[in-house]
């Protein structure tokens, strides 16, 4: 028999000798993406193997801006996530705080809806909300097109009301007797108390919004209204244009999210995994 | 002058009726302890005094004016409840003041209530701290002087001790005895622990099922409780109940044999007529029966385990037909070790019940 | 009206607002579009047309098939793949646990346009980073863009990098709700690790892991932009047409509405009918 140290020894190295080269391998494409970033358009296009970063990441960015314009549409990004951001929160938190504080009228059908839309595929909605957006309304290439028909979003309603519905009844109802109107109870004690929780979700609704690729490519075709990752998803598969830049442009997009991962881990997990623990 | 009147008060939870109109005057001034076994519907009617809950039926008023359909906040109540509810993002200095500052009230009024409260329960050192940093007794007067700031007619509290440990409690239930001297208010207080009940209440509503099942001042309950759950439940160590049988009357009194003790016979005097063979309940609290030299009837137990607290003693006799009597003894060492106890029932401290758990008198 | 309903509905207004224009009015007249004929204008009622040519496009057909394809091989794979690194990820013996974990969850907050572009390159035939590794241990160049069933892996494999960390932290949120004197008491009882992963952890695990099975089968149904962007417009030669790219193909580059729309709903309803019966068959038994 072995004795039980050896064994932890052995369980030790095996799971190392399976994790460390999987992780690696799973690492490969983010550090290919920042070494691509960085190589000249010949070195990309050569024969040799080329696995490790070099200097020309300005000159690529430098392609990159001269082929679309991307510092505009970073900007337009970082308003559309933002603003959808600070919408959505709102939204989803004050019907998340209705469903989860007040027993009302149709309480269960709004909450069977919400439920309902989790397992319908987007696709189904998406021709008609171009149709109404772009040609009823003709409202095609605008911060309205681009912010406010995504705002529907029932994973953040089912988050909060988690999260307000956890939180000691009796806690409102001393606010109830004090007087405190009740927009005020959800704005001074609900909301400040759902902190945490709503860190989470900025982070995963700017996530959302800062990749979503969809709809933007849809409504918008102006290029000083494009979202960044429209824009550089025009350049994918076009024959004259530079790789390298193309890279940048993907580093830009992804390192400011893989750093706010790094920082900010905990809120990640915890809204990745309330979405689905319901 | 704001006492609070209850009449044919009920509550309906769909089609289940948890409060079975309840008829109540507290007056001005008052300190009132409602008490009774959890699910009595003690705190539901606290809440609906609050208006914290809809009342299905009947009236509350509070000094003189009917405020079923009042706004809690407009009702001069002020509620302190059982987990505290203290907000936890604010410091104790903005807990106190938070109601207030909601409802516009002038700057300087404010922070003369605040400190005021604060000296009262001497709190001032915490002002900054948030309610983690707080011990649980220091939560609770954060969550009584929350209660004070508002200056009401009516204070509320829902159970407001049972967080805490059996020391702070008793600490808590002085202060809140001591505060109620100095402030005068109306209080309605909420427990299911009789101790309380007992040294805080200048009457006290015993509820059962929704029902009030007694009211009176704690030793009026103690002396002459008027069913066998009010008596069961005023008095600790509970009363000792026995199964007994009429075997004679007179008029103005009646004797009765007990099923279970060598056939005790007490003759005890009531008004009530009876027949011979009805079946009765007899109770005796555990400190009212008498040493082997005793007046009234006699009775020899085996002892099964006796507690030795010092001053007294606790003898636990079980019958052989399973029912438990609980003697108090005062302590003496002659006893201890005894296998088998004399002990006496006297008749001016026996009650009886009828098979329906109402007191024969 | 009584006052909590009111109050309610004052704060759920605005939501139920957007939801209402922007989800419950598309959906009436996504049904309603699909039963219209909008190859020309004006567009006219004509029950039949879309539903008629759909029962009978080879290129719906295509595209459902190759779905399937990757539904059938990249969902179980990837689920699989997600269980074992969620119990990996768990132990206590692991070391550098952090950056173990930001290794495999890294991808999940990266775009899928970024990504796109770089799997493209990395797997591109001539030059790519990928063929070139593989020459090293003598494997011939493999042509990702030409060849239907290399081109089918490289989409399966692009989704499965992208999304396993993903599935792999909410099973490892499930893994952290087992109660850790569980399995104490299994190894108290001699039962070995292996056999507390299979009778223990997995039997617990398995409303979580049927939850991510019907994300990702939602998810699959809807594959698009790897498609569109990795191979070239679900090239070669349709091999990679998904639904979604189909769908998009419809709807936004031959702006045949009412056709795009019968498919939206068809999608809608395979991706239903799946998440129910992954439902059933992962029911409690009792």
């Amino acid at each position: 028999m072995r004795s039980k140290s050896q064994t932890t020894l052995l369980r030790t190295v095996g799971l190392h000798a399976v994790l460390v080269p999987l992780a690696l391998i799973w690492l490969f494409p983010i550090w290919m993406m920042i070494v691509f970033s960085t190589q000249p358009e010949n070195a990309i296009f050569s024969s040799n193997l080329v696995l490790l970063p070099s200097d020309q990441f300005a000159n690529n960015f430098a392609l990159l801006q001269a082929d679309t314009g991307f510092l505009r549409t970073v900007f337009v990004s970082i308003v559309v996530a933002t603003v959808y951001t600070v919408v959505s929160v709102f939204l989803t938190s004050m019907a998340g705080w209705a469903l989860a504080r007040y027993n009302f009228a149709g309480k269960g059908v709004v909450l069977a809806i919400i439920l309902g839309t989790l397992t319908l595929p987007y696709f189904v909605v998406v021709i008609p909300q171009f149709i109404m957006v772009a040609r009823d309304f003709g409202l095609g290439n605008t911060w309205f097109a681009l912010i406010v028909p995504p705002l529907f979003n029932s994973l953040g309603v089912l988050f909060m009301r988690q999260s307000f519905s956890m939180m000691p009844g009796e806690l409102f109802d001393a606010a109830r007797v004090e007087g405190v109107k009740e927009w005020q109870i959800f704005l001074r004690v609900a909301l400040p108390m759902a902190r945490p929780t709503i860190a989470a979700l900025c982070i995963i609704l700017f996530l959302a919004s800062w990749n979503n690729y969809l709809w933007p490519l849809l409504i918008n075709n102006r290029p000083d209204m494009m979202t960044a990752p429209v824009a550089l998803g025009s350049l994918i598969g076009l024959t004259r244009v530079s790789w390298g830049g193309i890279m940048t442009g993907a580093v830009v997009l992804t390192l400011p999210m893989l750093f706010a991962f790094v920082v900010l881990q905990r809120h990640f997990v915890a809204g990745i995994a309330a979405g689905a623990i319901k | 002058m704001s006492g609070v009147t209850l009449s044919n008060v009920q509550k309906r939870f769909g089609a289940v009726e948890v409060i079975h109109g309840v008829d109540l005057t507290v007056d001005d001034g008052e300190f009132v302890v409602f008490v009774g076994p959890s699910g009595c519907g003690k705190s539901t009617l606290l809440r609906m005094i609050a208006g914290l809950e809809d009342i299905s039926g009947g009236e509350i008023s509070i000094g003189g004016t009917t405020v079923n359909d009042v706004e809690p906040a407009d009702r001069g109540i002020a509620m302190v409840f059982q987990s505290y509810a203290l907000y936890p993002h604010m410091t104790v200095e903005q807990n106190l003041s938070f109601g207030l500052r909601m409802n516009g009230k002038p700057r300087d009024d404010i922070a003369r209530r605040v400190t005021k409260a604060a000296s009262i329960l001497q709190i001032e050192p915490l002002l900054a701290r948030r309610p983690k940093q707080l011990s649980g007794g220091q939560r609770q007067r954060v969550a009584i002087g929350r209660a004070i700031v508002r200056e009401p007619d009516v204070f509320l509290f829902d159970e407001p001790l049972s967080n805490l440990d059996a020391e702070l409690r008793v600490q808590m239930r002085v202060e809140i005895a001591r505060l109620h001297k100095e402030l005068g208010t109306t209080m309605i207080y909420v427990t299911h622990d009789q101790t309380e009940a007992m040294t805080l209440a200048d009457k006290i509503v015993v509820l059962r099922d929704g029902r009030v099942e007694q009211v009176g001042a704690p030793l009026d309950l103690y002396d002459d409780p008027a069913n066998r759950f009010v008596a069961g439940f005023v008095g600790s160590p509970r009363m000792n109940f026995m199964a007994a049988k009429v075997v004679d009357t007179t008029p103005g009194s009646v004797t009765i044999e007990t099923d279970n003790h060598g056939s005790a016979r007490l003759t005890l005097p009531v008004r009530q007529a009876f027949q011979t063979g009805d079946a009765v309940t007899l109770g005796i609290r555990p400190e009212h029966f008498g040493g082997p030299d005793g007046d009234g009837t006699r009775l020899t137990v085996n002892v099964d385990v006796a507690e030795h607290l010092g001053a007294t003693s606790f003898v636990y006799a079980n019958m052989a037909t399973g029912e438990q009597l609980i003697i108090e003894r005062e302590q003496s060492r002659s006893e201890m070790g005894k296998t088998e106890l004399t002990i006496t029932i006297p008749p001016a401290r026996a009650y009886l019940f009828d098979s329906a758990g109402d007191r024969i008198r | 009206m009584r006052a909590t309903t009111r109050t309610a509905y004052g704060f759920l207004t605005p939501y139920l607002l957007i939801f209402a224009a922007f989800w419950v009015w598309p959906i009436i007249y996504s049904f309603y579009l699909s039963f219209l004929s909008t190859r020309v204008q004006p567009w006219t009622f004509n029950p039949t047309f879309n539903w008629g040519r759909l029962i009978i496009d080879p290129a719906f057909f295509n595209a459902f098939k190759n779905t399937m394809i990757i539904l059938v091989i990249q969902v179980p794979v990837m689920i699989a793949l997600a269980t074992l690194l969620a119990v990996l990820l768990n132990s206590h013996l692991l070391k550098a646990r952090g950056i173990m974990r930001f290794a495999f969850f890294a991808p999940v907050v990266v775009g899928e346009v970024a990504y796109a572009a770089v799997f493209r390159l990395m797997f591109q035939a001539d030059f790519g980073v990928i063929n070139k590794l593989l020459a090293l241990v003598g494997v011939a160049p493999i042509s990702w863009s030409s060849n239907p069933t290399a081109a089918m892996a490289l989409i399966i494999t692009a989704v499965t990098w992208r999304w396993v960390g993903y599935n792999a932290i909410i099973i490892l949120s499930g893994l952290q709700s087992i109660p850790e004197d569980v399995y104490e008491a299994a190894t108290l009882d001699k039962v070995s690790k292996t056999r507390q992963f299979f009778f223990i952890t997995l039997p617990l695990l398995r409303p979580i892991i049927l939850v991510c099975v019907v994300l990702s089968v939602i998810g699959t149904m809807q594959l698009f932009a790897e498609p569109f962007l990795i191979t070239n417009r679900g090239g070669p030669g349709g091999a990679t047409e998904t639904l979604g790219l189909f769908l998009y193909r419809q709807g936004f580059t031959v702006l045949n509405f009412g056709y795009a729309s019968a498919v939206a709903y068809t999608i809608a309803a395979i991706a239903i009918v799946i998440s129910v019966i992954n439902f059933w068959l992962g029911r409690d038994p009792k």
